[in-house]
């Protein structure tokens, strides 16, 4: 073990030299430039000993809060009694685990395929939509993110894709919440229609019930699969299990972010219906994942649904949501000049500054206030507000007196 | 083991086995149990220890010769990688991926410490796929050229990126179109690559060892001809070291072997030692990447990738295998085991082709198709789990943990011959079938391996049931 410990400065550095100088700078910017030491619950201690609350929970990770002690204690019992296991083997943990998010999600979505990330759960399901259809065309909306790796690449929406090179073909993009232009575009030529129902990097754009119910119809008709990206909205953060669920009618493919593994463990799934799995039936072991699926992984997960089923955090999303959102809304009133508007669900929320510059000044001075936050990836002068779920009416309180002291 | 933990059982009933086996059929896939159980791999492991796993109906031991393609070589249930995550628990969650930390920082500089000389700089990511994606991102974002050459029969991941240099149509078939501008050429030839490498190419990406394609062992020569090609073409040239990596061939990285080190390297597998996901990207501080990463720092996020714990752990993977020099019993033993399999070859040129490797990662080739899947099954019968390449069914990979000691490879070899002398009970059976028109393809199909040896498996499952053994044990 390294005995020689480092200063903060020494590790900011180090960061620099290995990884990069302009990355460091960034954070700087943002008042992310700290060094974790403790975690716990919804609060963050720095190398110093100063005390954060994680506004971000690593973009919708930390939903079940920092070091989950239940969780913890679950990897512990987990390693001494398994390991990761050879990937493509039958084992109790994967099975159980299929058979809990099966019942956890309900309705038809009854089959689960894991991913170490996000990212990883798009590219298998853009992968099996043109398996399962025969089809090539991946119909997305626009302003979306769903992850850095190839097909999740190809059909967000980050400006600096051009610099990769040409990326997955047969990509289409209609514009987001646009029925006619849905009805024009979605086809017999389409494998699938992929969207999150809250573009969460996208300053919070959500999508209409009708929007959504026209989108199932229209796919429907005309045998293309519905995918609903919920690794942000997903698992209780939107102040419902999963955002699709108000609308009343359920995707082809659903997928989950690494909310699944409560920030203990890497693991994220895309869940899809029999129907759809009998494709991979007929083709097993076309996509495989050395990392997802790990048995360790599979139990860790299964006892965060177990926490999610008994503590529904998504009712405290919803309530103290809505407790923030009123008291960001009467700050705004207060000061109109600085946050421009505020939009979100639940404890999934992003408010909206007067350019790139003011969004990073905003971020460095809550963090100096005490409040960890980052800006939105696709509106990047937005910033995001996604604290652990479990926060607390005192948290919230505490995270309204930062968000007034730190405006400008 | 700690008395609150719900301890998994070593021996499980055939009516518990039933379940899970219904369970994982239902709810994630019933292809997949059909493909494992035709080739004797639908066994569940119990009692991971070391190189072992047991079948929990049988109570057999088998050596696990798979290790997850690879990701096992501190072997399994490692006590210390075991105590690392125990204290690692103590003290870090995930962390955050958008923000800085000591275990980050530890293990970046104990990687380049360790990695071929002139890798200076590192990103992380959270598996092969994910690593292989920042690769090609940044190999194509600090050229501003398109063209990726891979070779034929590459595997490289299944993600975007990585599947679009994937030289396997059974991964890309159902997938396509991919990417623009990969190519493909033959592996080991030289010429075939400086003939492709044009002005437009952004980077030749290989494994140093092709794994999954087989076992084919890229020359010293190669390397150092590619090499000189991307020098003189100012291609960024990419060594996959996901399988290679981390003491399989008898060096830490396949490439040390021959002295060439690549502008970028990705690692992944065992450097999560077999309990918890990492990955990295390690990069040359050459003026083109770096100045590309500088301009772009976000270019390539991971959220699973370089997490506080994870980090711990592969610290303490790499700790431990420098303390061990474990690449060198990986030399050690991968040359007794090639030795004792080419002495096989001899004796039995009408069952293997071809013996591969270096260090403890070996490829034998068998003379047909149908008898991957069958040896698969002699092996397990012999205490050996051995995987079969899922679309080169002749070739069978061996990469038991790299942590093997005398005795277990005297074992495994034992194993091997018991199940070469199995199977040449069955062949006389076989071989005049497969020249009748028709049989031997019919043999060799996936699919209808599937279906015979599925029956056949169930035909002896009925057998054991009633009480008659099949086969010798």
């Amino acid at each position: 073990m390294n005995t020689n410990k480092k200063s903060s400065q020494e590790i900011l550095d180090a960061w620099a030299a290995l990884f990069s100088r302009a990355g460091l700078e960034n954070m700087k910017l943002e008042g992310r430039a700290i060094i974790e030491a403790g975690r716990e619950g919804v609060h963050v201690t720095d190398a110093e000993g100063r005390g954060y609350i994680d506004g971000d929970s690593a973009a919708g990770i930390f939903n079940l809060g920092r070091r989950n002690t239940l969780l913890v204690e679950e990897l512990k019992c987990a390693m001494r009694e398994t390991d990761q296991g050879n990937f493509p083997m039958i084992s109790v943990e994967k099975a159980r685990l299929a058979q809990a998010l099966s019942e956890f999600v309900g309705g038809e979505l009854d089959c689960s395929i894991y991913s170490v990330m996000r990212g990883e759960t798009l590219e298998f399901a853009c992968k099996v939509a043109r398996g399962f259809t025969g089809r090539s065309e991946l119909v997305t909306v626009d302003g979306a993110y769903y992850g850095e790796t190839g097909f999740a690449m190809s059909l967000s929406a980050d400006p600096q894709n051009d610099k990769y090179g040409p990326l997955i073909p047969d990509v289409r993009l209609i514009p987001f919440g646009d029925i006619e232009a849905a009805r024009e575009s979605i086809t017999t030529k389409s494998a699938a229609v992929i969207l999150e129902p809250i573009q969460a990097e996208n300053h919070c754009r959500c999508a209409a019930d009708a929007y959504l119910i026209e989108l199932r119809k229209i796919c429907h008709e005309k045998g293309v699969l519905l995918v609903f990206d919920e690794t942000q909205s997903g698992l209780g953060r939107c102040g419902e299990k999963f955002s699709y669920l108000r609308s009343g009618i359920e995707p082809d493919m659903l997928i989950m972010g690494e909310a699944l593994g409560g920030g203990i463990f890497p693991i994220a799934a895309t869940i899809i219906t029999q129907r759809v799995n009998e494709f991979l039936n007929i083709h097993p072991m076309i996509h495989l994942s050395t990392f997802g699926g790990s048995d360790i992984g599979c139990r860790v997960a299964k006892k965060a649904l177990d926490i999610y089923k008994e503590l529904e955090p998504w009712h405290n999303a919803r309530r103290i949501g809505l407790k923030l959102r009123n008291g960001i809304e009467a700050v705004i009133a207060a000061h109109p000049q600085t946050i421009l508007s505020i939009a979100g669900e639940g404890l999934l929320m992003s408010l909206e500054f007067d350019g790139v510059e003011a969004a990073q000044a905003f971020c460095r001075r809550a963090s100096a206030n005490g409040l960890l936050l980052s800006r939105g990836r696709i509106r990047r002068e937005t910033v995001m507000l996604r604290p652990p779920l479990i926060l607390t009416d005192a948290d919230a309180g505490e995270i309204l007196r930062i968000i007034g002291e730190s405006l400008a | 083991m700690s008395s609150q933990c719900c301890s998994q059982p070593s021996v499980m009933s055939r009516e518990e086995v039933r379940e899970i086996v219904a369970l994982f059929e239902r709810h994630i896939n019933r292809g997949q149990v059909r493909y494992l159980r035709a080739g004797h791999l639908d066994v569940m492991e119990s009692q991971r220890q070391g190189v072992h796993f047991t079948d929990p109906i049988s109570g057999r031991r088998l050596i696990d010769c798979f290790s997850s393609a690879g990701s096992f070589n501190v072997s399994r249930h490692n006590p210390l990688i075991m105590k690392a995550l125990e204290e690692a628990l103590e003290k870090y969650d995930l962390g955050a991926f958008n923000r800085i930390s000591e275990a980050k920082i530890a293990l970046a500089e104990k990687l380049i410490a360790l990695a071929p000389d002139g890798l200076r700089r590192i990103r992380y990511a959270a598996g092969g796929g994910d690593a292989v994606d920042c690769a090609i991102k940044l190999a194509r974002g600090a050229t501003g050229k398109k063209k990726i050459l891979a070779t034929v029969k590459a595997y490289h991941g299944h993600t975007g990126f990585a599947l679009s240099a994937n030289g396997k149509e059974h991964y890309r078939h159902y997938c396509e179109p991919l990417m623009p501008g990969f190519e493909f050429v033959p592996f080991n030839d030289l010429n075939a690559m400086s003939e492709r490498a044009d002005s437009d190419t952004a980077a030749v990406i290989i494994e140093p060892v092709q794994g999954e394609a087989g076992i084919f062992v890229g020359t010293d020569e190669y390397l150092k001809g590619l090499r000189r090609i991307c020098d003189e073409r100012g291609i960024m040239l990419i060594f996959d070291e996901i399988q290679t990596g981390f003491g399989r061939t008898g060096r830490l990285f396949a490439c040390q072997h021959s002295g060439v080190t690549p502008d970028i390297m990705t690692i992944a597998k065992s450097i999560g030692g077999g309990i918890f996901p990492n990955a990295a990207v390690l990069y040359r501080d050459s003026e083109t990447l770096v100045n590309f990463v500088e301009s772009n720092p976000d270019f390539h996020v991971t959220y699973g990738g370089g997490s506080d714990l994870g980090c711990r752990v592969s610290l303490t993977v790499l700790e431990y295998i420098e303390e061990n020099r474990l690449w060198e019993n990986a030399e050690k033993m991968g040359a007794r085991l090639r030795g004792a399999l080419e002495e096989l070859r001899e004796a039995n040129p009408k069952i293997i082709k071809e013996i591969r490797g270096v260090g403890l990662m070996v490829g034998i080739e068998y003379i047909h198709e149908f008898m991957g899947p069958m040896m698969s099954d002699a092996l397990a019968r012999h205490g050996v789990f051995a995987a079969y390449s899922g679309n080169a069914p002749q070739v069978m990979r061996f990469m038991a943990p790299i942590t093997i000691n005398d005795a277990e490879m005297d074992a495994l070899i034992e194993a091997v011959r018991g199940a070469v002398k199995d199977m040449k009970t069955l062949l006389p059976l076989a071989l005049p079938a497969a020249k009748i028109p028709g049989v031997l393809k019919m043999l060799n199909n996936e699919r209808f391996q599937t279906t015979l040896f599925g029956a056949l498996r169930k035909f002896e499952d009925g057998a054991k049931a009633l009480g008659r053994p099949f086969g010798r044990k």
